[in-house]
């Protein structure tokens, strides 16, 4: 089976520790190739530089956005990955930071990493998140005459969906 | 909660043209109902000849699978997490079902792993023909290899049907192994199936891939760089078109992938006939793949029993589809349903190379860039 040496994924971690020791709130690797880093929002587009000129992790997989009620807070996920780098290919790092409920706002990543210009647009409709900078924030998957709140919010209801 | 629609705006044609911004520029409206895929509008401004911008239109076919996975169980939402793209559906399936197994510390028996890689690799082959036929076949305007695939593609889905009992929805892979163990004769079949279709694919190669008019039509046309490919991200044969060597199944093998021999064909020219060249090569690496596969078949169970509830916790899982890598994230609550589904696949990756790849080229080049590109729309809107 798979060695259970996590030394890589855990230099990792440290390399973005010693550079954000403020920013970075919380980190934990989850298991071999998988590491979660929860950071402050303000400095979305710093990390996000620094991963991708410093550490190798140049894509963006997907943005996710987590609808939490119980905890008044909007949870918005970047999972990243590297190509160029053959040591460190293998690993999703999820990037995840926390947005009030009530007014989700964080910056666009797009000018750091192009690729998220859809990712957002979906996270935008789907979960009301406003990217702060996006070049173009419209919807992108709903009907255009839908002008319901944003459908992936948990107290959104659709009695239609419902398992029968 | 009551939710609200406003009337719909005033009806658009489907094929407006309208002045555009510039004197010289017309908007043009391609689609939702194009001649190929379909499902998907291409806002395209044109001067002359030439396409100066495109906007992608898309969510024709969005039908909220991630809303709807919410409200049902882990192995309902098989069926319908499967449908966004009914010729892939193993692979949808697949990476759906892996997170749920991490969570619940399932692990499925080899011979298990070993069934779920051969019908893998078999719906890889019936998703590059339908690729084949349709958007490198007919949006090149080349009808035989449209006949010649879809015919032999009618073959494998004979023998899926043969495994799973659907022709392309199987939902095979609920959470601890395959449903089905291998048929009698089933191993039999194929094998003979993969010795044909391997001869087909040497008449494929002449008739098509090194064919003058095709190679004329699609070399040089959307050529996306090594760079520009990482740097946005795309996926899939689109990827290993532009040089970059990156498949789930060898960065991070799952199945029995792990076991088994096989190269990963890339090209660099980047253009789309490297990408429809990478989907041609991986036909023959999938026919590599169930050949190893079936002969090296472990005995034993071919799945566990699996929990009902997702534990609570999160987890990423992913697998390297026809379209590229396709991962879900779970989130689980220690009930039956999960809090969230979050799923990244091919297609929707692969949307962001269309506005830099359609852009100050010929108006009879965009079908095959694509084409070369294989956008699903289905998988792309959820």
């Amino acid at each position: 089976m798979t060695s259970h040496n996590l030394s890589r994924e855990e230099d990792l971690v440290n390399k973005l520790k010693a550079r954000f020791p403020e920013a970075i709130k919380e980190s934990k690797v989850e298991r071999e190739r998988r590491i979660l880093v929860a950071f402050d929002k303000d400095k979305l587009l710093d990390i996000a530089a620094f991963m991708r000129d410093e550490l190798g992790f140049d894509h963006l997989k997907g943005v996710a956005g987590v609808d939490e009620p119980t905890h008044k807070r909007i949870k918005v996920l970047y999972f990243v990955g590297s190509f160029s780098r053959a040591d460190i290919e293998d690993i999703i790092l999820v990037m995840e930071t926390e947005l009030d409920r009530g007014n989700p706002v964080i910056a666009s990543s797009v000018s750091v990493c192009p690729s998220a210009h859809f990712h957002e647009r979906e996270t935008f409709e789907m979960f009301g998140v406003k990217f702060e900078g996006h070049p173009d924030l419209r919807k992108l998957l709903t009907l255009d005459n839908w002008e319901g709140p944003p459908p992936m919010l948990k107290d959104i209801k659709f009695p239609e969906m419902a398992q029968r | 909660m009551t939710t609200t629609q406003a009337q719909a705006p005033a009806p658009q044609s489907p094929m407006t043209i309208t002045p555009g911004k510039e004197a010289s520029t017309l908007d043009v409206s391609v689609g939702p109902q194009h001649p190929g895929s379909g499902h998907v509008r291409l806002l395209i401004r044109v001067d002359g000849d030439y396409i100066v911008s495109i906007d992608p239109d898309v969510g024709y076919v969005h039908r909220g699978c991630e809303k709807i996975a919410e409200s049902r169980t882990a192995v309902s939402n098989i069926p319908h997490l499967e449908r966004p793209c009914i010729i892939d559906a193993i692979h949808l399936n697949w990476g759906y079902v892996l997170p749920i197994q991490e969570l619940q510390g399932v692990v499925v028996p080899p011979r298990g792993q070993y069934i779920s890689t051969i019908a893998a690799e078999m719906n890889r082959i019936m998703s590059h023909l339908y690729w084949l036929a349709i958007n490198a076949g007919v949006f090149s305007g080349h009808t035989t290899i449209f006949m010649y695939a879809f015919g032999d593609r009618d073959l494998f889905i004979e023998l899926a049907e043969m495994l799973t009992g659907a022709r392309l929805t199987y939902s095979f892979l609920p959470p601890g192994g395959p449903r089905r163990d291998l048929p009698a004769e089933f191993q039999k079949r194929l094998t003979h199936l993969l010795d044909y279709f391997e001869r087909r694919l040497v008449e494929y190669d002449r008739i098509f891939f090194s064919n003058p008019l095709v190679v004329a039509r699609a070399k040089g046309i959307g050529v996306l760089k090594k760079e520009e490919a990482i740097r946005l991200g795309v996926t899939g044969p689109v990827l290993r078109g532009s040089g970059v060597k990156y498949d789930v199944r060898k960065v991070e093998p799952y199945g029995a992938y792990a076991d088994l021999e096989f190269d990963i064909p890339t090209f660099e020219e980047g253009d789309s006939y490297a990408r429809f060249m990478v989907r041609f090569e991986e036909m023959k690496q999938s026919i590599r793949i169930i050949r190893q596969a079936l002969e090296k078949l472990p005995k034993g169970p071919i799945a566990r029993k699996a929990p009902l509830a997702i534990p609570e916790g999160e987890a990423i899982g992913r697998v390297e589809s026809a379209r590229g890598e396709i991962a879900y994230f779970v989130v689980g609550d220690n009930s039956d349903k999960p809090a969230r589904v979050k799923i990244m696949n091919g297609s929707f990756r692969n949307l962001i190379a269309m506005p830099y790849l359609i852009r100050n080229v010929h108006i009879a080049d965009m079908p095959i860039i694509y084409g070369g590109i294989d956008y699903w729309p289905l998988e792309a809107d959820r």
